[in-house]
């Protein structure tokens, strides 16, 4: 018999995501989409035995009640949706094992943005170009969950060991509304005044409300341009910010006119405005975790120490940081 | 403008922006194309996507398999064995895409935009009037005059970034500030000296003349030329925009909502770079 589950109640867009997103398609416009907080993620998949890049749920601010067809082990990481078990409260960062039949429900987020939903033998929805990850803006890969929907889920194992995350191997949220967000400069930093770069290191940057998956927007202080933004050939555009038509990177700090926005997983490949900076592919979760009204203090790195960050992020995201409950 | 050699800037730790010039023609992008087709060729393990832009490609890049010197290093080596001459023949498809020049549709969506910032100029007279043009009509006979060159992908799935191939041709407007929140799918816009179709409803920026009921993003791949791709267009083919008239332009709706149209692609031509730059410089001598 197929295992699977279904939607009761879908939460605020919640989506299938899988690492490594959608490779390869970027020249066509496609973005790589994935799971925003992958640290969260990965570790949900061990938990229930799963490939750590294996598709799951991505669940933003408010989660779902789901209705689980099969017996199986799910595990919930990230921010804090108050889950529950047919209405019982179940621990985070933790294996729980789940009946044929049984409700699992999150709630709002009271810490964090997005929650991960892992369920042993991972999402086996049907892969579009390559990847299981949503792009839900375009419905690529499917779109968020609805009631009534039945997910399809792979094969599980008969291992039914009790796994826990360690608190000192899990993301640290902030605790007083402030996120220091390691971030590199480039590629266009040159397009900006050398006093404004400094700045851009020093401030504070709120995140505003109208933040989704395709840019975390920023407020802060004004940007002040370099001679190479202000005196270019017009095929660039009219605006500083403006420049012909480039690839957007993952985590790249857009400026548009005024309004710096942060391009994440859902953002568009390519664009005519000026990107001077770019976060850490090892600080991304901390975009994805930051609610809107918290503030964003960008900490500069050079790509050594965003390497050596990489590679810590890669240890906490491995089979040996379980611990058996 | 080419620049003497690639100019390597980093995009965070795992992407790399190539800039090869500093301008908007054909030839600063065939050698983008180029050389990214050679990069690709090369098979670097470490490279996970490739973006070729206007004057630019973005390289992403696992920084754990080859360090971001080691692999400008690399990019700027198949350059200088690609060398920066401008020449050769390449497979070439040419699409026709039909088009309702100012539609109601996109009369409305101008409209729309104008109740909330009533100082925008409609976007015809504002780009008739920026490029010397008499009237919408004139503005139609250039707009449809001419080849474009698929010179990028991007910002949403199967958005082109269209260069007109005839000199004479070239149309220039300013982008919309601040942008629309909303522009029908299918909506033709000029941007800079760029012509785009939106492949999907979107926000967007560039100044709207027309609308083209045949898809150029098909997500379900219902219409039988996109059973291999989910986006009609690719980078090197050729684009020509057919005015039609109202009644052409329903019936074109209704093949679609059937699922039974065929987009018009000519795919047994090849584009000569020697010929094509012969035949613009004589054109540009001439006006």
């Amino acid at each position: 018999m197929s295992r699977s589950f279904v939607t009761l109640k879908p939460g605020l867009q919640t989506c299938v995501q899988e690492l490594p997103g959608r490779i390869g398609f970027l020249e066509q416009g496609f973005p790589l989409s994935g799971p925003f907080d992958s640290w969260s993620f990965r570790q949900a998949n061990l938990l229930v035995g799963n490939d750590r890049d294996a598709a799951a749920l991505e669940c933003q601010f408010v989660g779902p009640t789901l209705k689980l067809d099969a017996d199986c082990l799910v595990a919930v990481t990230g921010g804090d949706m108050r889950p529950t078990l047919d209405g019982s409260p179940i621990p985070m960062w933790t294996t729980v094992a789940a009946a044929a039949g049984q409700e699992l429900a999150l709630g709002a987020a009271m810490t964090g943005a997005r929650a991960y939903i892992a369920i042993s033998g991972g999402i086996a929805t049907e892969p579009v170009l390559g990847s299981r990850a949503v792009f839900h803006q375009a419905g690529v890969g499917g779109r968020a969950l609805v009631p009534g929907k039945v997910t399809p889920l792979g094969d599980a194992t008969a291992d039914r060991t009790v796994w826990t995350i360690p608190e000192e191997s899990r993301p640290e949220f902030s605790r007083d509304k402030t996120w220091v967000v390691e971030a590199l400069a480039g590629p266009n930093d040159d397009w900006l005044s050398p006093d404004t770069v400094q700045t851009f290191f020093s401030s504070d940057w709120r995140v505003q409300a109208k933040s989704s998956r395709t840019g975390i927007r920023l407020t802060g202080p004004e940007f002040a341009f370099s001679e190479r933004a202000t005196n270019k050939n017009a095929d660039h555009g009219q605006d500083p910010s403006n420049i012909i038509d480039h690839g957007y990177p993952m985590g790249a700090v857009n400026l548009a006119g005024q309004t710096p926005i942060i391009l994440v997983n859902d953002a568009p490949s390519t664009g005519g405005f000026i990107n001077p900076f770019t976060v850490a592919s090892a600080a991304f979760w901390k975009l994805a975790q930051a609610k809107p009204g918290e503030v964003l203090r960008f900490r500069r790195v050079d790509r050594d120490e965003a390497g050596v960050l990489r590679a810590a992020l890669d240890m906490l995201t491995r089979p040996e940081v379980l611990q058996r409950a | 403008m080419l620049y003497d050699a690639l100019r390597f800037y980093p995009g965070g730790d795992r992407a790399i922006e190539v800039e090869l010039g500093d301008g908007m023609d054909f030839t600063i992008n065939f050698i983008v194309h180029r050389l990214v087709a050679a990069v690709r060729q090369a098979q670097i393990a470490a490279i996970q996507d490739l973006i070729p832009e206007l004057a630019s490609f973005q390289v992403n890049y696992d920084p754990d398999v080859m360090s971001y010197e080691d692999l400008c290093a690399e990019i700027g080596q198949i350059y200088e064995q690609l060398g920066r001459g401008v020449t050769g023949s390449l497979p070439s498809r040419l699409i026709t895409i039909p088009v309702l020049y100012y539609d109601d549709e996109t009369t409305a969506c101008i409209d729309a935009y104008r109740k909330s910032y009533p100082d925008k100029v409609p976007d015809s007279d504002l780009i008739c009037e920026l490029n010397g043009l008499s009237d919408r009509a004139a503005l139609m006979r250039r707009h449809s005059g001419t080849e474009y060159w698929v010179a990028a992908l991007g910002f949403w799935p199967g958005l082109c970034s269209l260069l007109p191939l005839r000199p004479q041709c070239r149309i220039i407007a300013p982008k919309y500030n601040p942008p629309r929140t909303h522009t029908p799918k299918g909506a033709i816009g000029i941007g800079g000296a760029l012509t785009c179709i939106y492949p999907d409803a979107t926000p967007g920026g560039y100044q709207l003349i027309g609308h083209t009921p045949a898809p150029t993003y098909d997500g379900e791949q219902r219409l039988p030329d996109f059973k291999d791709s989910l986006a009609l267009f690719r980078a090197g083919d050729r684009v020509r925009f057919a005015p039609v008239g109202a009644e052409e332009y329903r019936d074109i709706q209704a093949q679609v909502a059937e699922g039974t149209y065929r987009h018009d692609i000519i795919d047994y031509q090849v584009f000569s770079v020697d010929l094509y730059l012969d035949w613009a410089k004589a054109q540009e001598a001439a006006a």
